[in-house]
């Protein structure tokens, strides 16, 4: 309790005595984190760009011209019975003649009035989890061992290009993360040392007293651990309020959930408290 | 047994430029003695100081507090020793950011005692001292005496078993002194010990105190 109330006097003659240097670091660490947050969001709302485009993956499974029109409903149980696939739905040929028509129009179809080259087929729904390169390549595996299938179609190419994209976005997105948050604790501790340094004769008359690191360290590890905390909440703060003042009428906006919002604020927070730490442990050690 | 409060044995030290500070230093002070090294100005008085609380190291030999080897990777003996040690003078100055009584007090907060006791000891050393009057006042605005005094006030407060005081007189008018030296009577009759460094001899009449002469870094 006693080391408590001193902990906390400290914080405060700290804060009161170094207002301007501490206000300059809330202020550098709100700009920082605010950079991280827009990013969070660029990187929500094209994740969410993503799946949007993913969901609209078609994969189609051609039926063998020897399958009887008898046996389409056991293969189509058949194939709504493998992993990953939601549903199975069957594509007639004159049904598929009509969405071929619809797509390219009557013309391209004229002299095939009384035949119907078209094959059936089924159109897949995949469960999302199974919308990458490999889980979808997994199912075809599958749907191929499936007698009375053909081929399985759908779109490779961009789908393969999607998921490079996605990859290098979440890359670059982690890069920039780390390196803003290591500037964060570069530029916290830098001021932690600045305000430290004038305080060096204190710190040497309380080792002489017998108080260690940590007792000496506390406050300065309190203070981090505001500063880092209420930087970041205030860096979400400007961007809900520009979300009052700004609409984008194309693009649907992906925030983070408050939960989360909250375990980034904890985490900055854990990052100045490091920094509060890291700010002191060479002037005492020095002095040690 | 008890352990020797502070047992330096065999200490040799030079200084940066190469001379003698201690060359083959010895001394025991047992609990409830006190000593007294006289010294000219930079025979070496304050380094000795230093030497115990860990702030500088001896080239050879040994330094024992409370039974406990000083050494320099050592931090947790050296700890645990700096908080059996009041210290008045040289090394110990006050801390700038903080009040009188928040100085005083000081050790207590670090040995986490109970506010209640805190209180009521800084009250105590305050009205002892005569220091109620700048008790809100910060260092920079105490005269010479009250600096002393405060620093008295803070080695006294957590009763530790040795206060280290080095140049008891400095600073002081004959009246305070007087005071001072009542209070040094006082740690003496309590059963602590006292390691006192002057130029000029003091406290012969200091209960169970022994003086030394610090000469061309020995005792004698």
């Amino acid at each position: 309790m006693t080391r408590i109330a001193h902990i906390v006097r400290e914080l405060l003659r700290n804060l009161r005595r170094n207002s301007g240097t501490a206000l300059a670091s809330v202020l550098s660490l709100t700009l920082l984190f605010l950079l991280f947050d827009l990013f969070w969001l660029a990187a929500g709302t094209s994740d969410r760009f993503y799946q949007d485009l993913l969901s609209g993956i078609e994969v189609e499974v051609f039926v063998d011209e020897e399958v009887a029109d008898s046996t389409i409903a056991s293969l189509g149980e058949r194939l709504e019975a493998v992993e990953g696939i939601l549903n199975a739905g069957y594509i007639s040929r004159e049904a598929a003649r009509e969405r071929l028509t619809g797509l390219v129009g009557a013309d391209l179809l004229v002299g095939y009035d009384e035949t119907n080259p078209l094959p059936r087929s089924f159109v897949l729904a995949v469960d999302q989890e199974y919308l990458t390169s490999e889980r979808l390549e997994q199912v075809e595996r599958e749907v191929e061992k499936i007698g009375g299938t053909g081929e399985v179609h759908y779109s490779r190419v961009w789908l393969a290009k999607a998921e490079n994209t996605k990859s290098i976005f979440l890359q670059v997105g982690l890069a920039l993360g780390a390196l803003i948050l290591a500037t964060a604790l570069v530029s916290s501790t830098n001021n932690i040392r600045l305000m430290t340094r004038a305080r060096a004769v204190g710190f040497r008359q309380m080792q002489l007293l017998g108080a260690g690191r940590l007792f000496i360290s506390l406050p300065f590890i309190v203070e981090g651990f505001i500063i880092g905390g209420l930087s970041a909440a205030l860096g979400w703060a400007i961007i809900f309020y520009g979300r009052t003042k700004i609409t984008f009428s194309r693009i649907e906006i992906v925030f983070p959930s408050q939960d989360d919002i909250i375990l980034f604020c904890l985490v900055t927070a854990l990052l100045g408290a490091i920094s509060g730490y890291f700010g002191l442990r060479k002037l005492l050690k020095e002095q040690a | 047994m008890k352990e020797p409060v502070i047992e330096l044995e065999n200490i040799h030290m030079r200084t940066d430029r190469g001379g003698h500070v201690f060359r083959d230093l010895n001394l025991k002070v047992e609990p409830g003695q006190s000593a007294v090294i006289v010294g000219s100005s930079g025979c070496g008085k304050t380094s000795l100081a230093e030497l115990l609380v860990g702030l500088r190291f001896a080239d050879n030999g040994t330094v024992k507090l409370f039974g406990d080897t000083i050494r320099r990777r050592g931090r947790r003996a050296i700890r645990k020793a700096r908080k059996r040690i009041g210290g008045v003078g040289g090394p110990f100055g006050l801390l700038p950011m903080l009040t009188v009584s928040e100085n005083i007090t000081l050790p207590l907060v670090i040995a986490g005692e109970r506010q209640k006791l805190q209180r009521e000891r800084l009250l105590r050393m305050l009205s002892e001292f005569s220091l109620l009057k700048v008790a809100g006042q910060y260092p920079e605005n105490l005269t010479r005496v009250e600096y002393s005094l405060v620093q008295f006030a803070r080695a006294a407060i957590a009763n530790q078993p040795l206060i280290i005081i080095d140049e008891p007189s400095a600073g002081l008018d004959p009246k305070t002194y007087r005071r001072v030296f009542e209070f040094l009577v006082k740690v003496a009759l309590s059963g602590r010990s006292m390691l006192i460094l002057a130029s000029e001899p003091v406290g012969r009449e200091i209960p169970g105190t022994v003086t030394y002469n610090l000469v061309n870094g020995e005792l004698a």
